[in-house]
């Protein structure tokens, strides 16, 4: 009986054809990362999304560039190890005999535990600052924004000039399915073009007159939820003239899909020229516009009250509140 | 259960499966209006396209809900569609019979004309008031007066016409109330109603532009949304420019 029990597995020196293949391995892995790592920062890393259009897709840029350069060592690693196994670690045909026992190695196990939470130490580091330094990073920060583009000044709401520190701010309502955007600095026009001025931080005021959008400013690298009743603040400071495309990052309905434009990055001569002419286009329509507003509460529809209170029955009838009726 | 029993019943909750996911796919959400083609009908660069609004859809299985209607180049019936076909770099000329009652718009906005010829429409019902004559206007204030019911947009082109409403609150209590709104009777197509004619020049290259109603008008849905709002043949619809 007891010569047929299985014999507990021993230790033992590793053979010289594993110690071998262990230094071909880090040899070859060392290598092909080296030139992986180089590949992916010097001539992937600068074709990546977003792009460099605004302050916040250039941070995004080098934050994709940072991690896609730290993930070269481990793909390259998986995939050589992987690729060595199955090629000359295969099993002999008729070889019925079992692999070599694994045993704990302390000297692994601490160099694993303390690498990997140095490395993800190190990137909560890195993401934390790159969050902080870049304003927010182009992401919607709520109301009352924790971080702001150094140097700049809310001074005024009513009036912006090219190269002051004061802030252009520029409001994105999301409605279903459009974007309309309003720049209360000059007389408080609401469009359906977004125009920016090159170089100039911009402080985005995103909400909604219905459902939940999300403002995406694809090449500006700015994202922010659009929220009835709620201000969403994003900065950003364009950096390269030229167009981007603006798209809703939420489904908002049948035609979500289709709740896109293309905003404009100009100079800052031709911004003033777009808004003076703007404002002049659209000033019939302006003055009926509400007082500017970091949200507008559709229920206060002065016309629905008046409507409801003539007691018409139509299919208009007046405004429909979000209560009328309740949907299962 | 036997074995041929247990396979059979699995093959038939298979197949039940199946079938429903089809008849869903295709018979619910593939669900397409009819399209109206009006490209045989343009001449010398330009075409004639007519629409209504109506109140409810008595022709639909959805007789309370506002919807569009598109009268038929052919037939010279409005049917119950919101699709229709016209060729590239051409101007339409749209008319658009208001028959519904007014709504505000939520955002002001949408009561600026855009987008077309003169970025102007022309109308006799204009804020709350009859004209003597059709005039062009470009801005409807639909928060100080009853005057706008809907809005014809195509936001891909940068479209938005405002349709005017009829303006006292009598007529805006006596419209039409069989669909399409036709014939002279009081009911349907003497009901009160607004005129609005406006052009546009279709873009050169060929695609899909959708279109909508910029008013929340799905009244009995949450925030005026869902509904006809929501539901391609009612507000919402598609045209399609095709060589």
């Amino acid at each position: 009986m007891a010569a047929d029990a299985p014999s507990a597995p021993t230790a033992g020196p590793i053979p010289v054809r594993d110690r071998r293949d262990a230094r071909w391995l880090l040899i070859i892995w060392i290598v092909l990362s080296v030139i992986g790592c180089l590949l992916v920062a010097l001539v992937w890393g600068p074709h990546l999304p977003p792009g460099r259009g605004s302050s916040s897709a250039a941070s995004q840029q080098v934050d994709f560039t940072v991690l896609g350069t730290m993930a070269t060592p481990v793909v390259i690693g998986v995939l050589l190890y992987f690729g060595w196994a199955l090629t000359f670690w295969r099993k002999p045909k008729g070889d019925e005999t079992d692999a070599t026992p694994l045993h704990g190695n302390t000297r692994i196990q601490a160099t694993w535990i303390i690498g990997t939470s140095a490395l993800v130490l190190a990137l909560f580091v890195y993401g934390t600052i790159q969050l902080i330094v870049p304003a927010g990073a182009g992401s919607g920060e709520g109301p009352n924004p924790i971080w702001k583009p150094a140097g700049t000044t809310t001074s005024s709401l009513t009036s912006w000039t090219p190269g002051t520190s004061n802030i252009l701010q520029v409001q994105v309502i999301g409605q279903q399915w459009a974007w309309t955007f309003r720049y209360p600095q000059f007389g408080g026009f609401e469009t359906t073009q977004l125009v920016l001025p090159v170089n100039e931080p911009v402080q985005f005021n995103v909400t909604s007159l219905d459902v939940i959008h999300s403002f995406w400013a694809i090449q500006l690298g700015v994202k922010a939820d659009a929220n009835p009743d709620l201000n969403n603040v994003a900065y950003t400071t364009p950096q390269q003239i030229g167009s981007f495309e603006v798209r809703c990052a939420e489904l908002c309905g049948i035609w979500h899909g289709s709740m896109y434009t293309t905003g404009q990055v100009v100079s800052d001569a031709n911004f003033m020229a777009w808004t003076k002419k703007t404002a002049i286009q659209l000033a019939d329509v302006t003055k009926l516009l509400p007082p500017y507003a970091l949200t507008y509460d559709p229920t206060t529809i002065p016309a629905g009250k008046i409507n409801q209170e003539l007691g018409l029955t139509s299919a208009g009838g007046g405004y429909y509140n979000p209560a009328d009726p309740v949907q299962p | 259960m036997s074995l041929p029993a247990r396979v059979a019943t699995l093959v038939v909750a298979f197949l039940a499966v199946v079938a429903g996911v089809i008849y869903v796919v295709f018979g619910l959400i593939g669900q397409k209006p009819a399209v109206e083609d009006f490209r045989p009908y343009a001449a010398n660069g330009s075409v004639d396209v007519t629409m209504m609004t109506a109140p409810q859809t008595t022709v639909s299985n959805k007789p309370d809900w506002v919807s569009y209607f598109i009268k038929n180049p052919s037939t010279g019936q409005f049917d119950h569609t919101t699709y229709f076909e016209v060729p590239p770099d051409t101007t339409v000329h749209m008319t658009i019979y208001g028959y519904d009652g007014c709504t505000p718009l939520r955002n002001p906005l949408w009561g600026h004309v855009m987008g077309v010829t003169g970025n102007a429409e022309s109308v006799q019902i204009y804020n709350g008031k009859t004209l003597s004559a059709p005039q062009s206007v470009s801005t409807f204030d639909s928060w100080s007066n009853c005057s706008v019911q809907h809005t014809f947009a195509i936001p891909g082109l940068g479209i938005n016409v405002p349709i005017a409403s009829p303006p006292t609150v009598a007529e805006n209590n006596a419209l039409c109330t069989v669909s399409p709104c036709v014939g002279t009777s009081a009911a349907s197509g003497g009901a009160p109603h607004s005129v609005a004619t406006f052009s546009f020049k279709t873009p050169s290259t060929t695609g899909t532009y959708r279109w909508q109603c910029f008013i929340p008008c799905g009244g009995g849905f949450l925030d005026g949304n869902g509904g006809p709002m929501g539901t391609p043949g009612y507000m919402m619809g598609q045209m399609e420019v095709y060589a």
